[in-house]
């Protein structure tokens, strides 16, 4: 597991790029996408509906529906490995066991009619070659840990409120002490309340395992909670990436600067909010140069011409913009 | 204080459910000023959205009073209720299963206006127009459906067909929950610029408190059907009383990386609203929960605006 020779990060996604196709039209959801992450680190993945957060996770994964899906280039390197290049068999050793996920929506990420008991069990008898019995007795260990009783063991998932089966769901994807764990909105089905204490479980877990964990969130607050780094994604590129201090203290790309302008802010007062003119761009249709130009208000001719490069903007930070300073230097940019 | 516009008083609304009576709005009272925004909110299952239904009579109330501008409206006939919906509307969470699948934008904002029987036949295209432009729809989208809009758009037709009588109360049941932060914040400025035009007054149910905060003058917290607190949003943010509004906004996901506040991460799960013992209901979650916490609790004036239901607040506070 200490296998991290230096300078090979744990997990490396070098320029992936997917695309869907759907009625004849190409739907290009990952745009050249790289991160790399370390063990113990979270990184969230920021952005709005239909941006491509969860194609990403899905690729690192694979369990993209190939079709629709496509993957047409780049590598996603695990320890060093690139897993894309795998062929099924050795990619089922890894799911669950090195990398895992935990989805969206608990009401349809577990099956029906399966004790929740055995639903977990399954993947540690599959991968750790032990006993049913064994497999039982940490399947029950895992409940407990996530702080359900183990005499809830045979129960079936109906018999759940939303919040434990989410738990359920979080137990499942840590029994196998994963590597990586994707977390894809793991809370926003839940109440506050409830998001605080699932929260809470993760980030205990992630320390106790020294997981990297990568999480997908439209929600600033859970990034400003739990993750170390930020990538802001934007019709299927990073726009903007950055440790969360570099984002939160100084968001340079426009686009990051208007989701902070949407947001309520429970600590200030403001009148109104400064959301973002129009929509998100149709993605079997993207614009030509900078994808969020039609939307930016510092927009320029030569925005609109050839695709973006990042640029670093010293440290870790480094941005998709080259009107940057003409942004910052706005009023109402940035947050002081 | 402005002329108050809607007062509910000790409103119950219990659902006969096989496994009992499910008490979801259990004696709630408070009373909405005119022009104003009232925020409801709590977690799912709190009855906050019952509340709202049951105020402009989606529902019919079980016991209690609701008395709008000024008039008993808690039992009112068909005909009545009929002149009543011009005044009283609401929207919707989700646009998409609200809207008419088979009606154009223009049609599903006309159509409010056409069953009121105010409007000529010239007139009524020009109002339809008048609407469109002030929910901030394109002309392009007139002849649109539902399915060809996104969320965002959807739910301007939405607001549009709701004011399009110029109601003076308006319900809006988790208007902004099913759209992306960029959009929410739009729809938002919306809500408030036709307020601010019209004076209707709002009724904001949602989970979201920052949204809440945002755009509430005063705010109602339920827990299982009971009110435990109310007050001005101000004073609600800064000086919670009951411990589940402190529990609940010490949960929320802050933006601000460098002021870390202390969270109250609550113990055990909700109990269930059927056929529930009586006392505070939060009281199975509650870390300062006492044996008196079992009776029935009453909400009191702990100062000018400021009213809580908890009987341990002399001693927790």
């Amino acid at each position: 597991m200490n296998a991290n020779k230096k300078g090979t990060p744990f997990i490396e996604v070098k320029n992936l790029t997917v695309h869907y196709t759907s009625e004849g039209k190409v739907i290009h959801a990952v745009n050249n996408v790289s991160f790399s992450l370390e063990k113990g680190e979270t990184l969230g993945l920021v952005g709005e509906t239909g941006a491509g957060k969860t194609t990403i996770a899905k690729s690192i994964l694979r369990i993209l529906p190939e079709p629709p899906a496509q993957v047409d280039g780049g590598e996603i390197l695990l320890e060093g490995k690139n897993i894309l290049a795998l062929s099924n068999d050795d990619m089922r050793k890894i799911r669950g066991r090195k990398i895992s996920m935990i989805f969206q929506d608990p009401m349809t990420a577990l099956n029906p009619v399966m004790r929740i008991g055995n639903q977990i069990a399954e993947g540690i008898a599959l991968h750790e070659k032990v006993s049913g019995k064994a497999a039982e007795e940490k399947a029950k260990k895992m409940l407990e840990m996530v702080g359900i009783p183990g005499s809830r063991y045979r129960d079936y998932p109906h018999q759940f409120s939303g919040g434990m089966k989410q738990r359920v769901v979080i137990a499942m994807a840590l029994a196998c002490s994963p590597d990586l764990l994707l977390a894809d909105e793991p809370t926003t089905a839940l109440d506050v309340t409830i998001q605080a204490q699932v929260l809470d479980i993760i980030k205990n877990l992630q320390q106790e395992l020294n997981t990297a964990m990568i999480m997908i969130t439209h929600d600033l607050g859970i990034v400003a909670e739990v993750c170390d780094n930020v990538a802001v994604v934007y019709a299927g590129e990073v726009v903007e990436y950055g440790s969360r201090e570099e984002i939160f203290d100084h968001p340079w790309h426009p686009y990051t600067v208007g989701l902070f302008g949407s947001l309520p802010d429970i600590n200030s007062d403001v009148e109104r909010l400064s959301p973002i003119a129009g929509m998100p761009p149709d993605p079997s249709n993207l614009p030509e140069g900078c994808a969020f130009a039609p939307r930016c208000p510092y927009a320029a001719a030569e925005c609109r011409k050839a695709a973006v490069e990042l640029k670093s903007l010293g440290g870790t930070h480094i941005c998709r913009c080259i009107r940057q300073m003409e942004a910052v230097q706005a009023p109402g940019a940035g947050h002081n | 204080m402005s002329e108050t516009l809607m007062e509910v008083k000790h409103l119950k609304k219990y659902f006969d459910t096989p496994k009992g009576m499910l008490h979801a709005v259990d004696d709630v009272t408070f009373s909405i000023g005119k022009g104003k925004t009232m925020g409801v909110v709590g977690e799912s299952g709190c009855g906050k959205s019952t509340l709202g239904r049951t105020l402009i009579h989606l529902y019919e109330s079980t016991d209690g009073q609701i008395i709008f501008k000024g008039e008993d409206i808690t039992h009112v006939g068909k005909h009545k209720m009929h002149k009543l919906r011009e005044q009283m509307q609401i929207i919707f969470q989700d646009p998409f299963a609200s809207l008419n699948p088979r009606m154009t934008v223009e049609e599903t904002i006309r159509e409010p206006l056409e069953l009121t029987g105010k409007f000529k036949k010239g007139e009524l295209q020009d109002e339809t127009d008048r609407i469109m432009e002030m929910v901030g729809m394109d002309e392009r989208l007139r002849y649109a459906y539902p399915h060809e809009l996104d969320g965002g758009r959807r739910q301007r037709v939405g607001i549009g067909r709701a004011l399009a009588l110029n109601p003076a109360f308006v319900v809006c049941d988790e208007p902004v929950s099913a759209l992306d932060v960029s959009i929410q914040a739009q729809v938002l400025n919306l809500l408030q610029d036709l307020q601010e035009k019209s004076g209707v007054t709002y009724m904001f149910v949602t989970h979201d408190l920052s949204v809440v905060k945002h755009i509430s003058d005063n705010i109602c917290v339920m827990y299982l059907g009971q009110l435990v607190e109310t007050t001005t949003s101000k004073e609600l943010f800064e000086n919670p009383r009951h411990p589940y509004t402190k529990a609940l906004l010490s949960a929320i996901p802050s933006v601000d990386i460098h002021n870390k506040k202390e969270r109250i991460i609550l113990q055990g799960e909700i109990v269930s609203p059927i056929e529930p013992k009586p006392g505070c209901r939060f009281a199975a979650r509650c870390p300062y929960a006492a044996e008196k916490c079992r009776e029935p609790q009453k909400l009191q004036e702990i100062s000018r605006d400021h009213f809580v239901s908890c009987c341990r607040l002399g001693e927790i506070n």
